[in-house]
């Protein structure tokens, strides 16, 4: 590498979120984005878990509590409705479980390989002591 | 000035299009992300961003990638606060020669950096930029120690814990120092808005955020992050951490408005005893042994005195 002068720097990294360009990004859902392959969004972090939340959608209030503490924005909400984990970007931490205020919870750990369709199928009962 | 965004609850708080992406590399149960989310998401505008080196950066720029959605700087570990005050800078410079490509738009200029870079090693970089007057805001995600360099105590780090550089043992009960006051330091510049925040508070997060980028001039928030690998508790606990914090009055929310006119913005119902607070983390295990008890005693004693100072100063308005 030449030597830089006293008033050349070494220029740094620059990565764009998008291809292209997007004009309203807080006005444009993610779904609706182009990302550029530099976006971790594009990424997958699933391997990361041992455990993952299944959702059954039969006792969710869409209160959103799952969607403002998740860490990962990984509770998909549409139109205020909670709709589904994001299982790309999900690390497993079941915060959006212990926050979760129905009874039953409408979110629940199980082991990552556990069947979702069987697991919603023996969902615990509401628990009355509760 | 451009219109507030309207959120009047959380679901329509849910309707927000996220500018911070997942599958960064954050621990499962990390804090700073759910600050960063309630902070991004109080507004429509703009925004450029900056993050100090820390685990928020490190984690959310790992090559080839990024987790941001807007204008984003990273160049050290204490002068993110100077990098966002030199782009702010530069901005004013540009409008006022009327040389801004899109003049009606209204960009909001962000610094997140943690405890370390702020109330140790980018303390000065920081002071400077309230002192100078940029429109800026500074969010320190608190998680009170060195996170990503594996846990060395700051001046954030609360007495007690348990700290790499600090640790309790068999001849210390560890970190003997008090915890550094910064929301009053960064206050006593006379900046228009310093607050302290918390995310299990969102609503109180929110209307802090909003009003500090509503004002004209520098604004300091300190937030609460509950850092599941140095604090030591299961990632499902966060937000029992941070419950725990806010309703101890360890960590109590409040405002400092034009340096003087203190608010406290949360008042418990329940005040919970410190001792759960303490009880919930690994780093203060050590205290629940007869030979320190003594210690927990002083914690709650030091909280209570906390809480009846913030009360005599939001009576007094100094
Ligand atoms: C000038 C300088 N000193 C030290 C470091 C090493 N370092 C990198 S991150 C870090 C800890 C950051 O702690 P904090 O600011 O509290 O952020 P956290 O990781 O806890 O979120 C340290 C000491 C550095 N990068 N630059
Ligand atoms: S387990 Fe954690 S990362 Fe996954 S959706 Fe729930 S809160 Fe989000
Ligand atoms: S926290 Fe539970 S009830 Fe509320 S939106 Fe999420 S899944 Fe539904
Ligand atoms: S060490 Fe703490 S602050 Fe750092 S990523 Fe992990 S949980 Fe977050
Ligand atoms: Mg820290």
């Amino acid at each position: 590498m030449a030597n830089k002068g006293w008033d050349e720097f070494e220029i740094g990294a620059m990565l764009r979120s998008f291809d292209g360009s997007i004009d309203d990004i807080a006005g444009t859902a993610q779904v609706d984005r182009t990302y550029s392959p530099s976006s971790s969004y594009t990424a997958s972090v699933a391997d990361w878990r041992l455990v993952k939340p299944v959702f059954n959608k039969d006792y969710c209030i869409d209160c959103q509590f799952c969607w403002i503490y998740c860490p990962d924005v990984s509770i998909i909400a549409r139109d205020k409705k909670m709709i589904g984990v994001d299982m790309d970007h999900c690390k497993g931490c079941g915060i959006c479980v212990e926050v979760c205020p129905t009874n039953p919870k409408s979110l629940l750990m199980f082991p990552e390989q556990a069947e979702e369709e069987a697991e919603i199928a023996s969902w615990p009962a509401k628990d009355e002591e509760k | 000035m451009s219109e507030m965004k309207k959120i009047k609850n959380l679901k329509e708080f849910s309707t927000s299009a996220d500018r911070f992406e997942g599958a960064n590399l954050l621990c499962p149960g990390c804090a700073h992300s759910i600050i960063v989310r309630e902070v991004l998401n109080a507004t429509n505008d703009d925004l450029v961003l900056s993050a100090t080196t820390g685990c928020l950066e490190v984690c959310t720029a790992v090559y080839p990638y990024t987790s941001w959605d807007a204008s984003w700087i990273h160049i050290g570990f204490e002068n993110g606060s100077t990098a966002v005050a030199g782009a702010e800078a530069m901005y004013k410079a540009l409008k006022n020669k009327g040389r801004l490509k899109q003049p009606d738009r209204n960009p909001k200029f962000v610094s997140f950096a943690g405890d370390g870079a702020s109330y140790d090693i980018g303390f000065q970089w920081i002071s400077g930029c309230m002192e100078r007057g940029h429109n800026m805001m500074h969010v320190v995600l608190d998680n009170e120690v060195y996170a990503n360099t594996g846990g060395q105590r700051s001046s954030s780090t609360p007495i007690g814990a348990s700290a790499t550089t600090s640790p309790a043992g068999r001849v210390s009960y560890g970190e003997k120092k008090n915890k550094k006051d910064m929301v009053s330091i960064m206050a006593s510049h006379n900046i228009p808005y310093s607050a302290q925040v918390s995310p299990n508070k969102w609503k109180d997060m929110v209307k802090k955020i909003q009003h500090g980028m509503a004002v004209e001039g520098p604004v300091f928030i300190n937030a609460v992050s509950p850092c599941t690998t140095e604090w030591k508790f299961d990632p499902k606990d966060t937000m029992m951490l941070a419950d725990l914090a806010t309703d101890s009055l360890v960590f109590p929310l409040y405002e400092i408005i034009d340096g003087h006119e203190l608010n406290i913005t949360y008042r418990p119902k329940n005040v919970v005893p410190v001792e759960e607070y303490l009880a919930a983390q690994g780093r203060f295990k050590h205290l629940f042994k007869d030979e320190y008890k003594h210690l927990i005693k002083e914690w709650q004693e030091r909280v209570d005195a906390n809480w009846s100072y913030l009360q005599r100063r939001e009576e007094a308005r100094v």
